[in-house]
């Protein structure tokens, strides 16, 4: 073989074939056998590399960062977190060390309620004072009364959360809501009272929960049970449910069952944080079943209601897309 | 659009491919220019004028593809393959620039356009389609050496034109300065 032609041959091979350790070898040692063809093979390979037609992932990567800023940055946008944690700490101390400084510290705090906020498009997860853990989904909003101790456990909630509450017989841990109350023990459940969605529910995954709505009904619920309310009548529904499914979000994911198009399209919203709007008035008869696993994108959920549904999108804006009914 | 949106969207594409120099996997590139993305974003770096932000940009995607090579090596089952990436490396750090910096992507899809068939084929297949020497072999129906060679020849005509065109911009350039200068006088 001519020794001259031959660095062509390794070269094209480098970039894009199948190099054997020998061709390896012999093509590492013509690049140093001279500065110019060290030169010539790296401006070679320079020009192979950006030549490279692939696709521009610009929308979907900048959406991307504007979520990693969002869930890195919540203790900073969010000073109340820190505040937060750093009373439930305190107040675990006091514990610890007895009731006299105990008093002392709930008087001080006394005013203030603690807040915890989830924006959309991020979850995130926190410790109360006597160890319930709660799993706060995007756009929630818990508050924590400033008493809060393993005696009285009273917290509020707007939008959806997961509870494993601490068990404590004695002690019933309390989440209120603007439409009803959910007494426990000790027991995960979760609790999904979003203002602007039409359903809101509860779900039981172990131990006993008792509700309570504003009309002064009282509802028992066993473990596998869902109970919902339509917002605007309150009649209530009480249906066995597949847990692993209704509590997917805990985990990243999204599944969704029987769910009407005007709630999808709110939890959409909510978990991808953008803007989706619609006109028709066919699209709200309309009743989904489905599940995303939470690694997808938003263009990619879009297409798939396109390729399932009589559903067509255009995006309008930065974050903002609207849906057009399209019958098939 | 703010101006950092702006500036993802300029940017993005051509770290996202500079990246791709050194590290093969599409998802640990994208990774990486996150990282640098965040860097402005938290340096608060808008403030540069544009060369300067740019030099950064490409600066600091350099370092992170060198950072995450070295911890790599650790495991790579192909030194020799890591030694030129890493050779590679040195020399841009050096001073050298990529096309990849120096040139819109979308000029350099122009000269690919503008080269003889045979090479813009061979060009195409491969950066284009993503086929392998031995696939477009087949494809075309001829010996792989020879699709070796004209690989090797398509990229060279490819670098002659790109540079040819980088210095006719560069004279221009000295044109319209000389320009400027008699007019002034």
């Amino acid at each position: 073989m001519n020794k001259t032609a031959d660095h062509e041959q390794l070269i094209a091979r480098y970039l894009n074939g199948n190099l054997s350790e020998e061709d390896n070898a012999r093509l590492f040692q013509w690049i140093h056998k001279s500065p110019e063809n060290k030169k010539q093979f790296l401006g070679l390979k320079d020009t192979w590399d950006a030549s490279l037609k692939t696709a521009s992932r610009e929308t979907e990567q900048l959406l991307k960062f504007y979520k990693r800023q969002a869930s890195q940055k919540q203790p900073r946008t969010f000073p109340s977190w820190v505040y937060g944690l750093s009373a439930a700490a305190i107040l675990l101390l006091g514990l610890l060390i007895g009731g006299i400084f105990h008093s002392g510290l709930t008087s001080g705090t006394k005013q203030q309620v603690e807040s915890f906020y989830v924006p959309q498009g991020s979850r995130s997860e926190l410790t109360l004072a006597d160890g319930t853990k709660v799993k706060l989904n995007a756009d929630s909003r818990l508050e924590v009364s400033p008493d809060y101790s393993t005696k009285k456990r009273l917290v509020r909630l707007t939008g959806e959360a997961y509870f494993e509450v601490q068990s404590d017989v004695k002690n019933p841990f309390t989440v209120q809501t603007d439409k009803f109350d959910v007494l426990v023990t000790g027991t995960k459940f979760n609790v999904s009272s979003h203002a602007e969605d039409r359903q809101i529910s509860t779900t039981l995954s172990e131990g006993c929960v008792q509700l309570r709505t504003n009309n002064k009904e009282v509802i028992l619920l066993k473990p596998g049970e869902k109970i919902s309310f339509d917002q605007r009548t309150m009649k209530p529904e009480l249906k066995k449910v597949r847990i692993e499914t209704e509590l997917a979000w805990v985990n990243g994911e999204f599944i969704f069952k029987e769910i009407l198009f005007s709630d999808l399209i709110k939890r959409l919203e909510r978990w991808y944080d953008v803007r989706l709007s619609y006109q028709s008035k066919d699209l709200e008869t309309m009743v989904y079943s489905g599940s995303f696993k939470n690694k997808e994108t938003i263009w990619q959920v879009l297409d798939a209601l396109k390729l399932t549904s009589p559903i067509d999108y255009k995006k309008k804006n930065f974050r903002e897309f609207e849906l057009i009914y399209k019958p098939m | 659009m703010s101006d950092f949106d702006t500036l993802f969207k300029n940017y993005h594409h051509s770290l996202f491919v500079y990246a791709l120099k050194f590290v093969a996997d599409e998802e640990v590139a994208l990774d990486l220019v996150q990282d640098v993305f965040t860097l402005i974003w938290e340096k608060k770096k808008l403030k540069l004028d544009d060369e300067h932000l740019k030099a950064y940009l490409f600066r600091s995607i350099r370092n992170a593809c060198l950072n995450y090579l070295k911890h790599q090596q650790v495991v790579s089952q192909y030194q020799q393959f890591q030694g030129i990436k890493e050779m590679e490396l040195l020399y841009y750090r050096d001073g050298e620039q990529s096309l990849i910096e120096k040139e819109n992507l979308d000029r350099i899809y122009q000269a690919i356009h503008s080269l003889s068939d045979i090479h813009r084929e061979v060009i195409e297949l491969s950066r284009f389609e993503g086929l392998k020497n031995k696939e477009i072999a087949e494809a075309l129906n001829v010996p792989l050496r020879t699709v070796e060679t004209r690989l090797f020849r398509a990229l060279s005509a490819l670098r002659e034109k790109l540079s040819e065109k980088l210095f006719h911009i560069f004279l221009n350039f000295c044109c319209l300065k000389n320009k400027v200068k008699k007019l002034s006088n």
